[in-house]
């Protein structure tokens, strides 16, 4: 297709061929690379002693590889008009739905007992988590719902009726609008934690959340359910012993230094004997067999190890950079689409690092939530950057300040 | 009802349209929050919140559905409320702007907080945790010194050698693995994988039985199923030679990973038993017994460590975290022990126990008089410090069987735990293995105490001497018992009949009991303890092995020692010595009166040669005079040549000694001893031979069941001739004949054939022979023996005159029993010749020959000289002093 001369273009048009914001691409592109690096020589180790593995470069060539495909990707959802995402998010949220299902069926890997992932056609091919992509969904829809919000026309029931009554009291405390999030948010999350897959619900639970929040649900629902949940997790707590001893864990890892508390005892020796200045770039010793998986959930204990409470704050910098570029973003936002979707996603990200990095630093309990950028994962990478890649696209069409 | 439906819908849109005209046409699809979004950016954030700036479209209007628009139906369940409004605008920005500081800032303030605390605040206690984790910490075995003998023969020397492990987990989980029995669908084929499995298996047992056939296939297999383990020691000790066959099967079938060698060093001892007390031997935890024990930490040397990482799995990292610090070597012992000579001291106690049925085994020390090394000592029963938990010795095994049994028998009649009957046997045969082993492992001549009985008389002898209470000339009178005040009976002499009157020479000579008592009567007590303590019989001796006997109970205290006390400790019971203590107080009495500390190890040195420490003889103390010492060892000579020790002579050797016969508490157990030394005139070595318990023929018997007489002189000292005899040999000292015997030594033949009678005498007795003649004539027509025979000088040569022709072949008579005289007389008769051994030329009536080489009745050829090999009965038995 001929490309339109700009005379030519609608206002709307010219708008999404507006320059990207270079800050929040550069954040990305750093955090990219950075994540590379630092996930290469995570994994080098654990590659190099995996008789299943041919090569250390194991981990790295293939994230190397989704990298290029992702960054592609995020240039490509950059370019493109994120107006139309307003159609697409039901066919989006109802594939995958679908997809969610289908993880359920006998057609879903499993690993460690968890059913999670789905291969990319379905029999053959590599494997993805649909919660990722639902995850997104759900934002998206979200946010192009909750846009139209403020030119919604409200229902009135008839006084007249006992029910009309009753649904114009829940219409006015605002419950009625709720109705529709609500039901989509349960269908997606059942499925998810059916899997099980808790930080995917967490993930999607407050992506959901942040959309809703900024689009001006009255607090009083957050306070509600907030309270709700955390007097759900309090029950859980207290009546499942498993998860009070998980709890226990969380609180005193060397309680069981060599089972349950071994990772988390593995990641504070790695972050503790990383010091200020670290180990150096590639020199981390706690990567070689002690802490499992050092390339997946764990990767930033060995940032900290090798580039120590500097490199590792200045990684943490970054990110904390982005995100507020981020809120920025949506701040600017050409309309409340736009601020809606940058706001559901780029707390996703925040929420993803905080869980991981408090994981790491034993802030909170393990939940199981990879680092964005750094967590070897190629779907997930590729995922990560298409989402960039919508905030970027949303980037285009802030209007210029204006020169007086 | 549609239709009125749709009417205030309609009114919406049209409120709707007329909402959005500022932003008509090319904005068709803009949402309504659009127009705010067209302000500057910049203003939006950094300045005044943007609902506070009035504007005309965003003035602040109640929400629609507030404003219920009249004349509706009443009839409408469902109607419009109007649209949400635009409040929701300010409440965009300030929950944006929330988020923003909370996702955006306040989520990292714990992280850093928590990164800061664990890498800055707690850097070093995790720094400490991981460096433990993380370091390997190798240690690297120091080679363990060798021993060698006197001549530099290897008695100990490590090597390395090898087991063979085999993880069976590890074997089924390489071979079989799940993986590779597990379809698409996750399912696992059992049976194919237990029988791809039992295959492998099967196939690895093939291979090892190939490769080791010594191996017990059954055990094998039953190492080789025991799946559930990691670890199964399939062979232990492999050499290296065997280790080289192992290495190239396990990298050709890359077993390493569950079959593998692992290293460990064994001790080996080449001599096997040879001093085996004495070296003793190394366990798990060292050195345990001996030598190896008492130089554990020179032998052992120090082991080095490897400070290095390891990885998560504990497997060594190859990395310049690593710090070295070499292992030292242990040191190498060269001891005064030789190994040849320890070989002569175990064969004779072999022998003795053999020839004398004895029953507790025996002892012998060899020593250099004028140095304190030790030349050797041998225990018996001994063992194999290369298998040191086996009991070889065929005695001690019959013995822990029958111990066993009576052991079992005490178990059976208390019983308090309520063992089964097989359960008792056991424990009984248990404790009677361990007490075997304990006894094969210790060091009778060091260990364990005795009463020296009469070869004590020789440090009574010394002391008097040297006090100037006896001389050379002084006569005893035996009657064959005397009476002492305070012992209710008299005390016997070993010759009951008495040795009557005799000076002090033939008294030392005789073992002459009462003739003791007068001495150490003269000594008294005061000065015999003296003595007691400077010959260091009341102290250790302080050699360098493990293990010697407590002098405590020993002897009594000075302040305790009475008149019985004296008169039967003048002639050596009563009182309790260890061997070494005795041999090293005989010592001092012959090699100018010095008291030596007897030592074992000569030098330490460097595996290189170096020389770390020498071991220079050390003087305890001077006991007697030079000149006391030289009398005593003229008068000891004596007692080899012409008294009770005559058993022990060996021509050319001018031996000197003392036997003794001990009496034990034990009934029906005497210790016989001979303590002798050779060459008389200047001591190079000094033997102390004790066999423990020959067996009486019968209950309170002085007689073994080949008629033997139990006493030091008739046992002892005829083992220990021969043995003196082989050592001074290999010392290379040389024979010195006496007149008397380099008449008997060998001459060779000459020849006198044609000569005339008279000629052929002068020739033969030219070279100390005699001859007697056969037939009729002048001339000698014949000889016998042939011309350069070497027969024994002295010896009578048959001259054939005339036609006389000699005997082809004769019948040897039978000597044995005959005296010397009558033996030698006998086989001339028949033709042969006799060459005598065992006693002295001093041949008194009590000289008889023992055996002869040649039986008698054998037929042989004329002239072949028959060696016959006498011993004088003496009387020298232990007395009852009990």
């Amino acid at each position: 297709m001929a490309r339109k001369a700009k005379r030519d273009l609608t206002m709307e048009e010219q708008l999404a061929r507006g320059p990207i914001d270079l800050p929040f691409l550069m954040l990305v592109l750093l955090l990219t690379g950075i994540g590379l690096i630092m996930m290469f020589s995570a994994s080098y180790a654990s590659a190099y002693y995996d008789s299943s593995v041919s090569t250390p470069l194991f981990y790295i060539r293939r994230q190397s590889e989704y990298a290029l495909l992702g960054l592609f990707v995020m240039f490509a959802v950059s370019r493109f008009n994120y107006q139309y995402l307003r159609a697409l998010v039901i066919p989006m949220l109802a594939v995958s739905i679908f997809l969610l299902v289908l993880v359920l069926t006998p057609l879903g890997v499993e690993i460690n007992d968890a059913q999670r992932w789905l291969k990319l056609l379905i029999v053959a091919g590599p494997t993805y988590q649909p919660s990722e992509i639902a995850k997104v969904a759900v934002v998206l829809f979200f946010a192009a719902r909750l846009s139209k919000r403020d030119t919604e026309h409200i229902k009135r029931f008839s006084k007249r009726s006992w029910l009309g009554r009753r649904l114009n009291w829940l219409q006015k405390i605002g419950f009625l609008e709720l109705v529709p999030y609500g039901v989509v948010l349960l269908a997606v999350l059942g499925l998810v934690v059916l899997e099980p897959h808790m930080s995917g619900t967490i993930l999607i639970m407050v992506g959901a959340a942040s959309v809703l929040f900024v689009a001006g649900i009255h607090l009083g629902w957050f306070f509600g359910v907030g309270s709700l949940a955390v007097a759900a997790v309090v029950f859980i707590i207290r009546s499942k012993p498993y998860m009070l001893s998980r709890v226990e864990l969380w609180l005193n890892p060397w309680k069981d230094p060599t089972d349950k508390g071994f990772q988390t005892i593995q990641s504070l020796l790695a972050i503790g004997s990383g010091g200020l200045l670290g180990r150096g770039l590639g020199k981390s010793i706690q990567k070689i067999l002690y802490i499992p998986e050092p390339e997946n959930d764990f990767v930033f204990a060995i940032v900290v190890e090798e580039l120590g409470f500097l490199g590792a704050g200045l990684v943490l910098l970054l990110f904390s950079m982005l995100i507020l570029r981020g809120y920025w973003l949506a701040l600017h936002a050409r309309d409340k689409f736009g601020t809606l979707t940058v706001v559901g996603l780029i707390t996703l990200l925040a929420v993803q690092v905080f869980l991981n990095i408090g994981v790491v630093t034993n802030l909170i309990p393990n939940t199981g939530i990879s680092l964005p950028f750094f967590s070897f994962g190629g779907t997930a990478l590729i995922i990560h950057l298409a989402e960039m890649g919508v905030i970027l696209s949303v980037s285009r069409q802030i209007p210029a300040a204006r020169k007086d | 009802m549609r239709e009125s439906d749709r009417k205030p819908l309609r009114t919406a849109n049209q409120n709707r349209s007329r909402r959005r005209t500022p932003a008509r046409g090319t904005a068709r699809r803009t949402p309504p929050e659009r127009s705010q979004n067209r302000r500057p950016p910049a203003r939006n954030t950094s300045r005044a919140s943007p609902s506070r700036r009035p504007e005309p479209d965003r003035v602040y209007r109640p929400p629609q559905w507030e404003q219920r628009p009249s004349g509706r139906s009443r009839h409408r369940f469902v109607q419009d409320g109007g649209v949400r409004g635009t409040n929701s605008k300010r409440a965009v920005f300030w929950r944006t702007l929330t988020l923003m500081i909370v996702c955006g800032a306040l989520f990292f303030v714990p992280l850093f907080w928590k990164l800061w605390d664990i890498a800055i605040l707690h850097h070093e206690d995790y720094q400490r945790q991981a460096t433990g984790q993380q370091t390997l910490d190798l240690s690297v075995r120091a080679s363990r010194g060798n021993i060698y003998d006197r001549s530099g023969n290897v008695l100990a020397m490590s090597a390395t050698v090898y087991r063979l492990i085999l993880s069976p987990r590890d074997l089924a989980k390489d071979l079989a693995p799940d993986s590779a029995f597990t379809d698409e669908d996750g399912k696992l084929d059992k049976t194919a994988q237990e029988a791809a499995l039992a295959q492998a298996q099967d196939k690895l047992i093939q291979d090892l039985m190939t490769l080791l056939p010594d191996l017990d296939r059954e055990k094998l297999e039953t190492s080789v199923h025991a799946t559930q383990y990691a670890y199964r020691e399939l062979k232990t000790g492999i050499e290296e030679e065997e280790a080289d066959r192992i290495r190239p099967y396990i990298v050709e079938h890359e077993t390493s990973h569950y079959l593998y060698l692992l290293a460990d060093t064994k001790r080996y001892y080449p001599y096997a038993s040879l001093a085996a007390q004495t070296l003793g031997f190394v366990n798990a935890n060292g050195g345990a017994v001996g030598i190896e024990a008492a130089y554990d930490d020179v032998l052992e040397g120090t082991a080095g460590r490897v400070l290095t990482t390891k990885t998560g799995a504990g497997t060594q990292l190859y990395n310049n975290y690593s710090e070295y610090i070499d292992a030292i070597n242990g040191y190498d012992l060269h001891l005064t022990i030789d190994a040849t000579i320890q070989a002569y001291a175990e064969r004779t106690l072999e022998k003795g126990i053999e020839a004398y049925d004895v029953q507790n085994g025996a002892f012998c020390l060899v020593a250099n008089p004028n140095t304190g090394a030790i030349l050797a000592i041998a225990s018996s029963p001994d063992f194999d410090p290369n298998h040191y938990s086996e009991v070889i010795n065929q005695q001690l095994l019959a013995e822990m069987d029958s111990k066993a049994n009576d052991i079992y028998q005490k178990l059976q009649n208390n019983n308090p735990e309520n063992l089964t009957q097989e359960e008792l046997l056991k424990k009984a045969q248990s404790q009677a293995y361990s007490n075997a082993v304990n006894t094969q492992w210790r060091s009778k001549a060091i260990d364990s105490r005795y009463e020296p009985g009469s070869t004590f008389k020789a440090l009574v002898l010394a002391a008097a001497l040297e006090e100037n209470l006896v001389t050379e000339s002084d006569t005893f009178s035996c009657s064959g018992s005397v009476t002492v005040p305070g012992y209710p009976k008299a005390i016997n002499c070993s010759k009951r009949s008495g040795h009557g009157l005799q000076d002090l020479t033939k008294a030392v000579g005789n073992s002459c009991n009462p003739a003791f008592i007068e001495i150490g009567k003269r000594l008294g007590i005061d000065t015999f303890y003296d003595y007691l303590e400077a010959f260091g019989l009341t102290e250790k001796t302080g050699i360098d092995l493990p293990g010697e006997a407590s002098v405590t109970g020993a002897i009594w205290p000075r302040d305790k020692m009475n008149n019985v006390d004296l008169a039967v400790g003048s002639f050596g019971q009563r009182l309790e010595v260890t061997p070494l203590q005795m041999i090293s107080a005989f010592s001092a009495v012959i090699n100018g009166g010095n008291l030596m500390q007897p030592y074992v190890v000569q030098s330490i040195s460097t595996k290189d040669g170096t020389v770390v420490k020498n071991t220079e003889p050390t003087v305890v103390r001077q006991v007697i005079s030079k000149e006391t010492s030289r009398r005593a060892t003229d008068i000891l000579e004596k007692v080899v040549s012409e008294g009770t020790g005559g058993n022990a002579y060996q021509a050319g050797y001018r031996i000197g000694g003392k036997t003794g016969s001990s009496q034990t508490r034990e009934t029906d157990r005497t210790i016989v001893s001979f303590m002798g030394f050779a060459p008389a005139d200047d001591p190079q070595v000094i033997v102390l031979l004790a066999y423990d318990k020959p067996q009486p023929v019968e209950p309170n018997s002085n007689y073994i069941a080949n008629g033997t007489y139990i006493s030091g002189g008739m046992m002892a000292a005829r083992q220990a001739g021969p043995l003196i005899a082989d050592i001074l040999d290999y010392l290379g000292v040389e024979k010195k004949y006496s007149s008397g015997e380099s008449a008997a030594v060998d001459v060779s033949t000459p020849n006198v054939k044609g000569q005339t009678v008279q000629d052929a005498g002068d020739t033969l007795a030219d070279k100390n022979l005699k001859y007697r003649t056969v037939g009729e004539g002048d001339a000698v027509t014949n000889q016998i023996p042939a011309a350069g025979s070497s027969v024994p000088g002295g010896s009578t040569v048959v001259l054939y005159l005339g036609s006389a022709v000699p005997e082809k072949t004769g019948t040897v008579p039978n000597v044995v029993g005959l005296t010397y005289d009558n033996a030698r007389k006998k086989l001339e008769e028949a033709g042969f010749f006799m060459r005598a051994s065992g006693v002295s030329d001093y041949y008194g009536n009590s000289t008889t020959a023992e055996s002869q080489t040649i039986p008698g009745g054998t037929e042989t050829s004329i002239g072949t000289v028959v060696g016959v090999q006498f011993f004088n009965v003496v009387q020298d038995g232990a007395v009852d002093v009990r």
